[in-house]
């Protein structure tokens, strides 16, 4: 595949010089977002930054080249996904997801601020009764809040904006789902490739592994692990990112044992390339729309669990997420029902529009399906 | 030729499925005792503020969690009792955890056996009807409310039908009442939030599953074959591809009973204040009770093997093609 | 003479896809005789399947729909008639076997068990009735150990074994009509003779009336009585086999024969006609074969030709006879 693209460069150069500086502005232009806040807001999370500041150079290293050379495939296949207007409405709320993570946080007041004045403050345009024993009088007053437009989402029963929450907690939901959803990736794909390729022992070793792992009860294991040695965020990655790659080693093994007889794989034998090189240089690139798919479909699964986690409250204390804004909603759902309606709705809609996407991605990688 | 096989593959996965038991057990049992907290940590702090010897505070502590003696002591210890079936102790509810255990599964057991009867039967039927119908109204309307069903977190999905039908409509409890006998009406109709709370997003997620394996056994040339034989189409589609699309269906199912829906059940026990298994190990992790921890985790793990195991051995009365070797 | 079973006038099937209208069949007559057998033949794509389908009523729609034309099954327009009677006639009066019995028979349920439904469906029979009827018919299809075999499922049995149980299947309620849709092509050769013979048998002992669909023209010279090549969805020719075989009238007939290997001769290389198949999306215009006709005329272009009366029993549609009879 590689190969190919390179043959394709110097005619593509020919053709769009305007599109490829357009390219290259936005790819820098994002690279320097990704570096600004790491360096500016990402102050805030402290357990993930290590792992954020490694994979965003990995990312600024590989992954905008890559994306640069194979920019034409991604056009086709583009061209293929974006006919799915379900699909593409799901990478618009990613897309927009994203920005309000990456900047949202420098706008929107501290989501950890707690101001009692302010307290089940009710988004604007809803009010709220509230019986107060008045200690003047000695009776029970009603007390009829309303909301203002300075917390477009109400407030909690702390005061604290759920605005700046929310966008707090699309960070948190968006971190877990893309890091461990990695980590669950690279390591189901290197299991699944090596056990594939390898075949024979090794095949049956790493096969009857994934067959234990998978028969974990995984959420229960995910809440013990966590309730032990503390709730913290990147535990609760890497918990997550190490016990989620078994679905993803089942496909890619499968995928990768029709490819393995292949000409191309053959040749490349034949010319005396290493197994090594064989698997980095032909078979991943060839599983990767593969990949891509079971990436996208296993990050609403992955912040679902995060949530979860939150919500029964073994969520990380430091940092505000939805799982964890929606359990304090619960415990008040008679009054400020906002609170738990808002997160709620955040955390929908981002698994919608993950699979959304990832259904609309996977006929548009499908050769057999004519979309 | 197909019996004998056939047993000596159930006794391997039988001997697997009790290695896999012991290998649970064996890591939550050593993830509860080497984990950073100590039993005694909770009440250190608390019992030497009043003035008493720290040493001995934790002493007594440790002996009390059995904790006091070497690690792989405590190990032998635990795995004979469980020899003679005893799950050990539980602190918090003081009871033996064999006792709580048999006290509280029912309630996980109705509502999971519940939901996804009911989950699996209507998502099948609607799965059918899809396929049958593709691109039609009926199948667009599905094929969305499929997408929101199984993209819709169930805990806030359970939240949500509590503040609807419990807070504002009033017409349910907002939590589960033990009072009522289990074998009533009034049990039945308390468990209706629940179950659609953990039936919704299986029934989607089948309703997605059925369609798919229905459309690709639809297009296979043996349908052309049970019309060309004269069958009427509910048994060319009830009979002839459905007993084909079944077989795919029922791994995924079956998966999905052991990895989803016990963690969707932890979760809606939890809600509504059902008091299964998942609501008490929930109790236990909290209370430092971690006998009946590792009970519940390693029993739900033999659950899902034996699950399994059912699976393959009812694959290969339905698909003749398949031999386990 | 012996009366006709199965008539069928300008017929038209067509496939209307994102492409275009595909014309598979495209106004095709021909009569099918009481216990005679007529073969279709032509290249992969000229219509002769989806006739058969569309005999039967099994054309998926959509994307394909007929669109005009007349089925007379006895006196009975088979377009016109109810679904369930149609139905009720599919498997019991008019069978199929098709090509691929690998993948026409359903994997999971055993061959008994498949012949056994479909007798109980039409015939009313109990179970044990079925059970022996599906014994005989694997019997008479030269199956040695029938009992072993209805206890099979089909990937247990060979390509040969298979193809036989899916023409027992097809014989299961004594159809008036067969139709054998390519039957040979997915087995071997040796295996091919054998099926060949099973169906000459039937022929002569169930006095059926058999539709053979064929791109082979050796082996309608071993069983058919009648011959229809068919070219892009329309017919080219209709004769008998021996006067066809003997005397081929349309180019393209007499270059299908041109292109039989013959074992007895050493040649350097096979004939072959050359060009493709037209796209039946854009066909040209006139007569369908005209771009690859080494013998086309001027009006080839421009008019389908119609039937011309070449000899007793024998039409041609070509242009080169407008001097005979129509």
């Amino acid at each position: 595949m590689t190969n190919r693209l390179k043959n394709i460069k110097p005619i593509a150069q020919k053709v769009g010089d305007v599109k490829n500086s357009i390219f290259i502005t936005v790819i820098a232009l994002l690279g320097i977002t990704l570096l600004l806040d790491i360096f500016v807001v990402e102050k805030i999370f402290n357990p993930l930054t290590y792992l954020y500041i490694v994979l965003g150079i990995l990312f600024v290293r590989y992954g905008i080249p890559l994306l640069y050379t194979s920019r034409r495939l991604i056009q086709y296949y583009w061209q293929r996904a974006s006919r799915n207007k379900l699909a593409v409405g799901g990478l618009a709320f990613i897309l927009f997801l994203i920005l309000l993570a990456l900047i949202g946080p420098l706008f929107t007041a501290d989501p950890t601020a707690v101001n009692f004045e302010e307290k089940n403050l009710p988004p604007p345009g809803f009010t709220l009764e509230e019986s107060v024993y008045d200690l003047k009088t000695g009776q029970f007053i009603t007390n009829r809040i309303t909301g203002t437009t300075q917390h477009p989402l109400g407030t909690d029963d702390k005061g604290r904006d759920l605005l700046a929450m929310i966008i707090s907690g699309a960070r948190v939901s968006l971190q877990v789902g893309l890091f461990a959803t990695g980590i669950a990736i690279a390591l189901g794909t290197l299991i699944g490739v090596t056990a594939a390729y390898l075949g024979g022992k090794m095949d049956n070793v790493l096969m009857r592994f994934t067959d234990i792992m998978m028969t974990f009860p995984f959420f229960l294991l995910l809440v013990f692990i966590v309730f032990i040695f503390g709730p913290n965020l990147a535990l609760i990655v890497i918990v997550i990112g190490l016990t989620g790659w078994t679905g993803t080693a089942r496909l890619i093994r499968s995928e990768t044992l029709s490819l393995r007889t292949r000409e191309f794989i053959m040749a490349s034998k034949a010319l005396g390339a290493s197994d090594g090189r064989i698997i980095l240089s032909h078979l991943i690139p060839n599983v990767i729309s593969l990949i891509i798919v079971i990436a996208t479909l296993s990050i609403p699964g992955v912040i679902l669990a995060e949530a979860a986690l939150s919500f029964i409250g073994l969520g990380d204390p430091t940092v505000a997420s939805w799982g964890m804004i929606l359990k304090a909603g619960q415990q008040n759902l008679d009054t400020t029902w906002w609170v738990a309606v808002a997160p709620g709705i955040m955390l929908f809609l981002t698994v919608l529009a993950f699979n959304f996407l990832g259904d609309g991605l996977r006929d548009a990688f499908d050769p057999r399906s004519n979309v | 030729m197909k019996k004998t096989w056939l047993r000596d593959y159930i006794i391997k996965r039988l001997l697997l499925a009790i290695f896999i038991a012991w290998a649970v057990l064996t890591i939550t049992f050593v993830l509860v005792r080497v984990g950073p907290t100590s039993p005694a940590d909770k009440y250190l702090a608390n019992l030497t503020a009043r003035g008493q010897d720290a040493a001995q505070v934790v002493a007594a502590i440790e002996a009390r969690y059995g904790v006091d003696i070497p690690i792989y002591e405590q190990y032998i210890n635990y795995i004979v009792n469980l020899g003679r079936g005893d799950w050990g102790w539980s602190l918090s509810t003081s009871m033996p955890v064999m006792e709580l255990i048999k006290t509280h599964w029912i309630y996980s057991f109705q509502l999971i056996f519940l939901s996804s009867i009911l989950a699996a039967l209507i998502g099948i039927l609607i799965g059918i009807y899809s396929a049958v119908r593709q691109y039609s109204k009926t199948d667009y309307i599905a094929t969305f409310f499929s997408f929101i069903g199984i993209s819709i977190p169930n805990f806030w999905l359970g939240v949500m039908l509590i503040l609807l039908f419990s807070v504002k409509l009033g017409l349910f409890k907002t939590y589960y009442d033990t009072g009522i006998p289990l074998f009533s009406l009034a049990n039945l109709q308390q468990l209706i939030l629940p179950v659609i709370t953990l039936g919704t997003g299986m029934m989607a997620a089948y309703t997605r599953y059925t369609r798919s394996a229905m459309l690709d056994n639809l297009r296979k040339e043996f349908v052309r074959t049970a019309r060309a034989k004269g069958l009427p189409e509910r048994t060319v589609i009830g009979k002839h591809v459905f007993r084909n699309a079944i077989l795919p269906l029922i791994t995924i199912i079956m998966f999905d009973l052991g990895s989803i829906v016990f963690g969707g059940a932890y979760l809606t026990e939890i809600i509504f204040g059902i008091p299964g298994l998942g609501q008490i190990s929930f109790n236990a992790i909290f209370a430092d009770d971690y006998a009946v921890v590792v009970a519940v985790t390693v029993i739900s793990a033999f659950l899902i093997l034996m699950i399994n195991l059912i699976t393959d051995i009812t694959y290969t009365y339905l698909d003749p093609r398949i031999r386990y070797d | 003479m012996t009366e006709t079973i199965l008539r069928i006038r300008n017929l038209r099937t067509y496939f209307f896809t994102r492409r275009g209208t595909v014309k598979a069949v495209d106004g095709i007559d021909f009569d099918l005789l009481k216990s005679k057998c007529l073969c279709l033949v032509g290249e992969s794509g000229c219509g002769k399947t989806v006739t058969a389908l569309s005999i039967l009523g099994l054309i998926d729609s959509p994307p394909g729909r007929i669109v005009g034309g007349e089925i007379y099954y006895n006196n009975l327009n088979l377009l016109e008639c109810p679904p369930d009677q149609l139905r009720r006639i599919r498997g019991k009066e008019i069978a199929m076997v098709f090509q691929d019995a690998q993948s026409a028979l359903n994997p999971v349920f055993t061959i008994g068990n498949q012949i056994v439904e479909q007798v109980k469906l039409h015939l009313g029979a109990t179970t044990r009735e079925a059970k022996e009827k599906a014994l005989s018919l694997l019997e008479e299809v030269g199956i040695p150990t029938p009992e072993k075999v209805a206890n099979y499922y089909p990937h247990q049995l060979s390509g040969g074994m298979r193809q036989r149980a899916m023409i027992a299947m097809s014989l299961s309620c004594d159809p008036q009509i067969l139709i054998a849709d390519e039957p040979t092509t997915a087995v071997d050769v040796t295996v091919k003779a054998q099926i060949l013979d099973i169906f000459n048998q039937l022929k002569n002992t169930r006095q059926m009336s058999l539709l053979f669909i064929t791109h082979d023209l050796g082996i309608v010279s071993e069983i058919g009585d009648r011959i229809l090549v068919m070219y892009g969805g329309r017919v080219a020719e209709a004769a008998t086999v021996s006067g066809l075989l003997n005397n081929p009238k349309h180019p393209y007939t007499a270059s299908l024969i041109r292109c039989l290997p013959d074992i007895t001769q050493v040649k350097d290389r096979l004939e072959t006609i050359p060009g493709t198949v037209p796209s039946l999306i854009d066909p040209p215009g006139g007569c369908l074969f005209h771009p690859r006709c080494d013998k086309a005329l001027a009006i080839c272009r421009e008019e389908t030709p119609p039937p011309f009366i070449v000899a007793e029993g024998h039409t041609v549609f070509c242009h080169l006879y407008s001097h005979l009879e129509r």
